[in-house]
């Protein structure tokens, strides 16, 4: 998985590039294939008509306008954390802080909005960087005690979303209480909102361009820097990297802050694209569901994106599936599972495929260098 | 005097109900990281459990019913997790979050299929305190040691025997050899992947035990969500306690502690989102302090394959 280096004939990238996407894919698609199946087998369990609920479930995530408008809504938070998630993964850092990240960007997003409401598309701006630089410090927080005082960062990453959360919950109720009916900010001028991408799309807003942005950010800065490769070559070898001068400390720190930050810019795209407010109780489980995300996604930036429409998708389609049958809503979430379950299970496909696939699932390990 | 008595051994009783489910399933972590395997999904585990616990106890009228159910869905989704993990060779953090997932959904799914709807499950008889006579009269330890319930008795006896178990028995050798040199037991004609089986189904087991103390003693229902992280702060537990089953009970112990002085003190002085926030933060510093550089067991997250 090394993303091209420059200067090679631009034929033989481009093969690679299509032979790396065939690899990737395979896994990903046999995943869905077999939850699909899986999921079949409980709605017949149910006594409803498989084909019926995934017809209702498809059609509801991508079968018109507004069913891809709800999808794009849904997805639009989930690139971004499940960037933050891939981000740290590199680095051999296991980052479960999303959950925390994103209320710390919310309310950020959320104050910010409200306050410098009269400056139109620059408090968008504002709001954007305040939400880079607040996520980015959050989640320094966690790196800063892995590197100095040797804290493991899935504990502090862990206990750091239950004081984000607290704190968020907190500002939101208190110091920045709106007056609305519903707990929570006041809602943010129009004028700060981001546009809605119309063409019948529903709610959909440019959130989803600036996660797509985030990604092509996220590539650029994992394989196109310096930076990026330090990142990298920490999280595959610890040693290595220590051995060739990278500060593992500040890269570890660094790591965890970038995706802190992404994490963030989830909770700005829900407040400022969205939801247009901080509301208490907040939607719960971006930061969560974004660890799906990046692992279906193998941490990949593109990979990201498209776990993160599937994911999306799903929530949308199930909507309708359990307003068309009467298989229930969490079905969306157990075929999520059962895609994430058999995602890496590369064995699975040597009993498929065949012996052949070992090859193709070599490099596909996201273990290594975790658990230094 | 005797009111500040009866406060401590108030705090303490409710310091140990609060630490009772996260020592439970911290100790069934134990069991499975030290055979190599991570179990990022103790939280599911608890919670598909507290789900079944409350079936069983539902349609039978018996709690002990119920807690079978609940050892049976623990089982039942750790044996999923093992199969992933051992068999399939599947990378453990995801599974570890598929199981999370599948017990969020899979609960959420049933409640509706098997209730009729979503939330709160209809309640049930579940626990209540056992005293233990003239032991339970004692002031401070009295209510907190002796004035429990049955699974609060269990979960003390299981922290002495888990340390027994994995430091001195032949199969906790096993265990522990398995997590840090799986090439070395699979010489010596021990198989890694029995071991490891055994280690994560125990995992399910206690952390099963865990769930059941929500949902039939801590409440009397089942509730969506009703574990509300426990699974993630017993694996920081775990990880603070160094893989030791006295550690891990200690770091959930003072976790507990720290959740019910909170509660007790200055409610009105300090608005509840910081009393809130207090044990994780006393967490972190803690860890910070005095737990820095846990180590793994080396094997763990790698699956296991025969040259």
């Amino acid at each position: 998985m090394d993303g091209g280096r420059r200067g090679k004939p631009v034929g033989g990238v481009l093969r690679r590039l299509l032979n790396q996407i065939g690899g990737a894919l395979v896994f990903p698609l046999l995943a869905i294939g077999i939850s699909f199946l899986i999921g079949a087998v409980i709605i017949i369990a149910t006594g409803n008509n498989p084909v019926a609920a995934y017809v209702a479930l498809i059609t509801g995530a991508f079968g018109s306008p507004s069913a891809i408008g709800r999808t794009l809504v849904n997805a639009t938070p989930l690139v971004f954390t499940g960037l933050g998630v891939a981000v740290a993964f590199r680095a051999g850092l296991f980052n479960i802080g999303g959950e925390g990240q994103v209320f710390i960007g919310a309310i950020t997003a959320a104050g910010l909005g409200v306050a410098l409401g009269p400056l139109g598309l620059l408090a968008t701006l504002v709001c954007l960087l305040g939400c880079i630089l607040t996520g980015f410090l959050w989640g320094a927080i966690p790196g800063f005690l892995k590197a100095f005082f040797g804290a493991h960062e899935v504990v502090t990453t862990i206990m750091l979303n239950f004081i984000a959360i607290n704190l968020a919950t907190y500002l939101a109720l208190n110091t920045l209480r709106g007056e609305g009916l519903v707990p929570g900010t006041d809602t943010v001028a129009a004028a700060v909102r981001l546009p809605l991408i119309g063409l019948g799309l529903g709610r959909a807003n440019y959130g989803i361009l600036l996660g797509i942005l985030a990604a092509v950010v996220a590539y650029v800065l994992l394989w196109r820097t310096g930076r990026g490769f330090q990142i990298r070559a920490v999280g595959l070898s610890p040693g290595a990297a220590n051995y060739a001068g990278m500060g593992i400390k500040a890269n570890t720190v660094l790591a965890l802050a970038i995706g802190g930050a992404f994490c963030a810019l989830g909770g700005f795209v829900q407040v400022i694209g969205v939801e247009g407010k901080m509301s208490i109780p907040f939607v719960a489980n971006l930061g969560f569901n974004g660890i799906g995300v990046a692992l279906l996604g193998r941490t990949h930036p593109v990979g990201v994106v498209f776990g993160a429409l599937l994911f999306g998708g799903l929530q949308a389609g199930a909507q309708q599936m359990q307003f068309a049958t009467d298989v229930p809503l969490s079905l969306s979430d157990v075929l999520l599972a059962v895609i994430l379950l058999f995602v890496t299970a590369t064995k699975i496909v040597e009993f498929v495929v065949g012996k052949r696939a070992r090859t193709l699932a070599a490099g596909t390990r996201l273990d290594e260098g975790l658990g230094r | 005097m005797e009111d500040v008595l009866g406060l401590i051994g108030s705090v303490l009783a409710s310091a140990i109900r609060y630490a009772t489910p996260l020592v439970l399933a911290a100790l069934g972590g134990l069991f499975s990281e030290r055979s190599g395997v991570v179990n990022i999904g103790l939280e599911g585990l608890m919670l598909i459990s507290a789900f079944t616990g409350v079936v069983g106890a539902y349609f039978s009228g018996n709690v002990i019913v119920g807690v079978l159910f609940a050892l049976a869905g623990g089982l039942v989704f750790s044996l999923i997790h093992a199969i992933m993990c051992v068999t399939f060779e599947a990378d453990q953090i995801i599974s570890g979050v598929a199981i999370n997932l599948l017990a969020l959904g899979g609960t959420g799914f049933l409640m509706v299929l098997i209730f009729g709807s979503g939330g709160t499950s209809p309640r049930i008889g579940g626990f209540s305190e056992v005293p233990i006579p003239l032991l339970s009269q004692i002031p401070i330890i009295g209510p907190a040691f002796f004035n429990q319930s049955p699974l609060v008795y269990l979960m003390f006896l299981l922290i002495p025997l888990t340390f027994f178990v994995v430091y001195r028995t032949p199969f906790g050798l096993r265990l522990r050899a398995t997590g840090e040199a799986p090439e070395a037991v699979d010489t010596a004609g021990v198989s890694v992947t029995r071991m490891r089986y055994y280690g994560v189904a125990l995992s399910g087991l206690l952390a099963a035990l865990g769930g059941a103390y929500f949902s039939m003693d801590q409440l009397s229902a089942f509730t969506e969500r009703m574990t509300a992280g426990a699974g993630f702060i017993a694996l920081a537990a775990l990880i603070s306690g160094r893989w030791n089953p006295i550690g891990a009970a200690v770091a959930a112990l003072v976790f507990g502690f720290a959740q019910a002085v909170t509660f007790r003190i200055a409610q009105d002085a300090i608005p509840l989102e910081f009393l809130q926030m207090f044990p994780y933060i006393l967490t972190i510093v803690a860890l910070a302090a005095f737990g820095g550089r846990a180590i793994a067991p080396a094997a763990v997250g790698k699956p296991y394959r025969k040259e």
